[in-house]
């Protein structure tokens, strides 16, 4: 049985042709769209100061499902008020190419774009702020960066990078886990992704603490990827691996804790054994802080909503020319802010969501944490 | 007169009948005023070579196809099928060649397949109930087979016979006796499995009407009560076995003599096997391929065409895409210019010089959607490369030549060549290979299908020259006819072997009826 | 006319055992046990841990919520689809049940009826995936994978930025208490593989959708209705996917966006690992079963034996190459165009 040839395949002929066309067409408006923005940014690529009505407020970060983003967010979202502005919330779900692809779509907007981001791993930085420099904006970045890279290599489009001491919070916490355990005994840690830089740092910080006490081994270390369900399951294995010796627990973020603490519970031991989580200082963990009786000891706190406002704050400065990049100092512009060590002492100031009247301050003069420039 | 009772089918006239149906499909006409008659219990065979429409008959039966003219009879009243169900509600129940029963599950469910009825109630199966359901249609033909063996458990002779106890279970639903059609169902069995399926069919008289189409005359005359040989879409012939012999129909099958002329026989060059020392190109010793072919040798020297002949399930089809490297062989030795070779894919048959022209242009020869000249570079551009680079000169040079020298009809070299008639794809697909300089061996499957005359004496004209020039050609042909009249040398395949070789010298010919014994 | 001679298409299978099975086949689908005996026994004989109670409890832990996931999975796998809206669904269905149940959030409390709600949310999902599947032939991984985002997003905007905890303690004891050693949470997994085993082999929906994974086409001449019995594998696995949402709330106390984050890789691993082939029409709930102890116990083995944790993934993902290339050689030729 023979079908048709001809028409169907004239069909195809012309469909094939149509589609050459479409394509060289789409190709075609999209040089002439890459063309048309950065014209339009061309102006904008001198960093002068701009007028607030040319600007738009941008934050990056993973997501909204996690408190501690959530609060960035919010930090964000107050700063922009104080100015009367919108922000725009962009968030990725730890996918870097997203990131870098949402960041330069607002970046094609044709607007001048201040932003503050959170970049997904350290390799992400540099295509972010490139992306920034190139468009003329204005981005402060947080958390992950090269280590040989600083802003005033890219340019001035690239105000600053805010970076915390993962060394001082895994070690904090770790001294006040042994505190709590009578120094003595053995842990387990649980660890972020491998390749993060904070996840290492803290990791440090916790070896150093061993280091100091001897008393207190480490009986084992896995990684959770930072998530609470993985913190979970990982966990009940080791307490099945070892049995009885596992007299406190070290995390590297309060989530990876906050999951743990189901593992104890689940073989009896919750509130006996004392955990840290080396970050975050999520609303779970400083209410279980709070009441005690999880034995959640200690977080720390980088103070998210700061995070959030005070960054955009800082990017908002240099495009309106409050601060002058190209004269700032270089540590002004790569520098580590404050981490607050939580316990129950003083859980009570970071358990309530500040006003805008409490970070008002801090969105007049961002450079105020700032403890010391980048090693 | 009827019987009132839950089977029906005491009646005179003709279970089933055909009057007068024909079919056509663009280019070709199928059927051509067929009639059929089956009489209650009686069982009627269906001879006919590849193409001479009985598949298409089955495909009526089995309400796949409507007739565009004529009219499909049961019991006397005109019916209309839209689909396989209507027709098994009619009491039509088919042996299909190929599987049609379901791997995953079991026997039973199978054989109920949509018709379990009450056997589930409540979407819960009740399984001594469908198990004792299926044992008893099982029995019908004496089977042992377990209802809740999972049919990818079974051999293929039992799920044949699987398909056979669900054809005759048409009955249950038809509340008539039914009309159990066995579509070639021996090309897969021997020996005892043989036996056991004869004897099945001799049960099935008692109860019910039988159609087996087959191309195996010895057994189709052994089972068969009255016997039509189908030709070209038509019903040439109506015999008993008793008074008839085989010869006659393989005549009636083949039909017409063949035309020299057509064929160009007088261009055909001679070999003098005794003497002529002309280089073997191609050779095979015991070539094998499990479950295709077997214990396959011959050989094909310069300038020589090597028909090879048989039907559907003799493993030309396979012996061919093995030579060409698209199926791996399994035993044996393959040479090339007295070289032994071994092809992993198409691209080492390639390199040997080997090329292969497919049954299916369409979808193997040509690509749709690029240009005359892109299509004809596609095999080899060797010969217009220095190194990695075209050179776009020599190629334009020799697209030239080939689209003069098989008169391609086509606008200009940079024409789709979808757009281009079959016989001039044909062309194209030829040029192709005929311009790579290393081809020595070229397979022409199913060259002229579908081409009108015109295009066919261009093919002809063109494997002559290529001969002449001593190009080795394997030709698998559609019709004997052009198979006699192109071939030096002609290979006989049935079953997987090689049945028989003839020479085909001009004017020493062997006719179709010598070919057609040795294949059937 | 001579006789016709044995064909070289003869007619036996490979050699056949007692039970009319061909031995090949017969192997291989004793394959995934016999690997999971052998890993068994690697493990204990390299950590004397590995075979306590505690840790049998650890591992039936993880592999209650992966059983319902993988139980509901393998209909749609049978079918010849996938499903890959897991996670999104798992989400969505953890945030519905806490904020259904006694939370911290709001003033409800509705006990199990929360859990009820948050598997018929899967089913929703299900049907969803089900109807966008037939009715609109878009192939299974693409609608799912657009429903899981759905699901997520959902879940993201239930959430509010924190977490409501699970405060109803008859629930949270589902997830922490421990009967004999082993967690409360496997009964219902045990429930839902015995449900699952009854679907598959006793009723219509079972038997049809293996008959469509072996072959939809005859399965449609022969008068089934595909899209209805693809429906009810998708409404299957959706509820699976609902139910194990409300199981992980019950273990973290939460309702929580990321609640099944990892567990689509684990879920379909198990089920093809366990011998449920992707293209549909072999396998079932009870191969699963075995895939589910496999994945687990080597996620658990790993730690156990003290594997450096920057290669476990690598070492689960070549275990999880060779599973399933064992399953994979014998139908190697058959499936000449590889996707």
């Amino acid at each position: 049985m023979m079908s048709t040839p001809t028409c169907r395949s004239r069909f195809r002929r012309r469909w094939a042709m149509r589609s050459r066309v479409g394509l060289a067409c789409v190709g075609l408006v999209g040089l002439l769209a890459a063309g048309c923005s950065s014209a339009s940014q061309d102006s904008a690529a001198q960093n002068k100061p701009a007028n607030p009505k040319d600007l738009v407020l941008v934050q990056s970060i993973r997501s909204l499902s996690n408190p501690y983003h959530a609060e960035w967010a919010k930090g964000g979202e107050m700063f922009a008020a104080s100015v009367g502005m919108p922000v725009q919330t962009l968030t990725d779900e730890g996918d870097s190419q997203r990131q870098l692809t949402q960041i330069k779509q607002v970046l094609a907007s044709g607007k001048t774009v201040v932003l503050n981001a959170d970049p997904n791993t350290t390799s992400d930085t540099q295509a972010i702020v490139r992306a920034v420099q190139d468009a003329g904006g204005f981005v402060v970045t947080q958390w992950n960066k090269p280590d040989g890279l600083t802003p005033a290599q890219v340019g001035n489009s690239w105000v600053a990078h805010i970076g915390f001491d993962g060394n001082t919070g895994g070690y904090q916490t770790a001294k006040a886990l042994f505190g709590a355990m009578h120094n003595t005994g053995g842990i387990i840690a649980l660890q972020g992704i491998l390749d993060d830089v904070p996840a290492k740092e803290r990791f440090n910080g916790l070896q150093k603490a061993l280091t100091e006490t001897p008393g207190v081994q480490m009986l084992d270390q896995q990684t959770a990827h930072w998530t609470r369900n993985e913190a979970f399951q990982v966990t009940q294995t080791l307490l099945a691996k070892h049995a009885g010796q596992v007299k406190g627990v070290w995390a590297a973020n309060d989530d990876m804790a906050l999951g743990a603490i189901e593992a104890l519970r689940a073989v009896g031991l919750a509130g006996k054994t004392p955990i840290v989580g080396a970050s975050d200082a999520v609303p779970e963990a400083l209410q279980d802080i709070q009441a005690g009786d999880t034995g959640y000891v200690a977080t720390v706190s980088t103070d998210a909503y700061w995070q959030g406002g005070a960054g955009l704050a800082l990017a908002y400065q240099a495009a309106t020319g409050k601060f002058n990049v190209a004269t700032a100092a270089p540590g002004d512009r790569s520098f580590y802010g404050k981490e607050f060590l939580v316990t129950k002492e003083n859980v009570a100031d970071f358990i309530k969501t500040p006003t805008p009247a409490d970070l008002a301050p801090d969105f007049a003069n961002p450079l105020a944490r700032n403890v010391g420039p980048l090693q | 007169m009827t019987e009132p009772g839950p089977l029906a089918g005491a009646s005179a006239g003709p279970v089933l009948e055909l009057r007068g149906v024909t079919k056509r499909f663009p280019g070709v006409v199928a059927l051509d005023d067929v009639s059929i008659r089956v009489a209650p219990h009686e069982v009627v065979g269906l001879i006919g070579e590849n193409g001479a429409g009985k598949s298409t008959v089955l495909k009526i039966l089995s309400g796949v196809y409507q007739p565009d003219e004529g009219v499909l009879l049961m019991r006397g009243e005109p019916v209309r099928f839209r689909g396989p169900r209507d027709a098994a509600r009619a009491g039509i129940g088919i042996v299909h060649q190929e599987q049609s029963l379901v791997g995953s599950v079991s026997v039973a469910e199978n054989l109920l397949l949509g018709v379990e009825g009450r056997s589930v109630r409540g979407g819960f199966y009740r399984w001594s109930e469908l198990n004792a359901r299926a044992e008893r249609q099982l029995a019908k033909i004496g089977s042992k087979i377990s209802p809740t063996a999972r049919v990818n458990s079974l051999t293929f002779a039992q799920r044949q016979m699987i398909e056979v106890v669900k054809a005759i279970s048409v009955e249950d639903h038809a509340h008539a006796e039914p009309v159990v059609v066995f579509d070639e169902p021996t090309s897969v069995l021997a020996g005892e499995d043989l036996e056991t399926l004869f004897g099945q069919i001799e049960r099935l008289r008692s109860r019910a009407s039988v159609i087996f189409v087959s191309h195996r005359l010895d057994e189709v005359l052994r089972v068969s009560d009255r016997v039509y040989v189908l030709k070209d879409g038509r019903c040439v012939a109506e015999r008993e076995p008793g008074s008839v012999d085989t010869k006659e129909l393989y005549r009636l099958m083949v039909g017409r003599a063949s035309s020299g002329q057509y064929y160009r026989e007088e261009e055909q060059g001679t070999f003098d096997n005794t003497v002529d020392d002309a280089e073997e190109v191609l050779g095979a010793d015991g070539l094998t391929l499990r479950g295709r072919f077997s214990d396959v040798s011959f050989s094909v020297r310069r300038g020589e065409v090597l028909g090879i002949a048989g039907v559907v399930g003799s493993g030309r089809e396979d012996l061919c895409r093995a030579i060409f490297g698209a199926e791996p062989v399994d035993g044996g030795e393959l040479r090339v210019g007295g070289k032994r070779v071994r092809f992993r894919v198409p691209a080492d048959a390639v390199r040997a010089g080997v090329g292969y022209i497919p049954a299916e242009r369409r979808f193997e020869g040509v690509a749709m959607g690029m240009s005359v000249a892109e299509n004809i570079l596609l095999a080899d551009s060797s010969a217009t490369s220095v190194g990695p680079f075209a050179v776009p000169r020599r190629r334009a040079a020799l697209v030239k030549e080939w689209i003069d020298r098989l008169r391609i009809r086509t606008p200009d070299s940079g024409t789709d060549v979808a757009s281009l008639s079959g016989g001039n794809q044909q062309k194209v697909v030829l040029a192709k290979w005929m311009s790579s300089p290393k081809l020595r061996v070229l397979v022409l499957d199913h060259p002229t299908r579908g081409l009108d005359v015109g295009a066919k004496e261009d093919v002809y004209r063109f494997v002559r020259e290529m001969c002449a020039q001593g190009l080795a050609i394997v030709l698998l042909s559609d019709t004997l006819e052009e198979t006699i009249g192109l071939s030096h040398r002609v290979l006989v395949m049935r079953d997987g072997q090689v049945a028989a070789r003839f020479d085909a010298a001009p004017g020493a010919k062997p006719t179709q009826v010598d070919l057609v014994e040795q294949m059937v | 006319m001579t006789p016709a001679t044995k064909s070289a298409a003869s007619t036996t299978a490979t050699s056949l055992t007692p039970l009319g099975v061909p031995l090949g086949r017969r192997v291989l689908d004793a394959g995934p046990v016999l690997a999971l005996v052998l890993m068994v026994v690697v493990f204990s004989v390299i950590s004397g841990r590995f075979l306590t109670v505690p840790n049998a409890g650890s591992i039936a832990n993880q592999a209650s919520i992966l059983l319902v996931l993988a139980v509901g999975s393998t209909f749609v796998i049978l079918l010849g689809g996938i499903d890959l809206s897991i996670e999104g669904v798992m989400a969505t269905s953890s945030l519905v049940t806490v904020l259904l149940a006694h939370n911290d959030r709001n003033g409800l409390d509705l006990g199990y009826f929360a859990v009820l709600v948050g598997a018929a949310v899967g089913a929703v999902f299900g049907l969803v995936n089900g109807l966008l599947h037939t009715r609109m032939r878009i192939p299974s991984f693409m609608v799912t994978l657009g429903t899981g985002a759905i699901g997520i997003g959902i879940a993201t905007v239930l959430f509010g930025g924190q977490p409501p905890r699970l405060l109803d303690d008859g629930l949270r004891a589902w997830g922490t208490e421990r009967v004999a050693g082993f967690p409360r949470l496997l009964l219902i997994a045990v429930l839902v593989l015995a449900l699952g085993y009854l679907i598959q082999r006793l009723t219509r929906i079972g038997r049809y959708i293996l008959v469509i994974g072996g072959d939809e086409q005859i399965a449609k001449l022969s008068g089934v209705s595909v899209p209805r019995y693809k429906m009810y594998a998708f409404v299957l696995s959706g509820t699976a996917s609902g139910l194990a949402g409300a199981m992980a709330s019950t273990q973290l106390g939460v309702g929580d966006v990321q609640v099944g984050s990892g567990q689509m890789f684990a879920t379909i691993t198990a089920v093809v690992v366990g011998g449920t082939a992707l293209t549909g029409g072999r396998g079932g709930v009870l191969q699963t079963l075995i895939g589910v102890l496999l994945i687990s116990v080597l996620a658990n083995g790993l730690i156990l034996v003290g594997v450096n944790p920057s290669i476990q993934r690598s070492v689960q993902g070549v275990v999880i190459v060779l599973a399933i290339a064992a399953t994979a050689w014998t139908q190697r030729h058959r499936l000449r165009v590889i996707k």
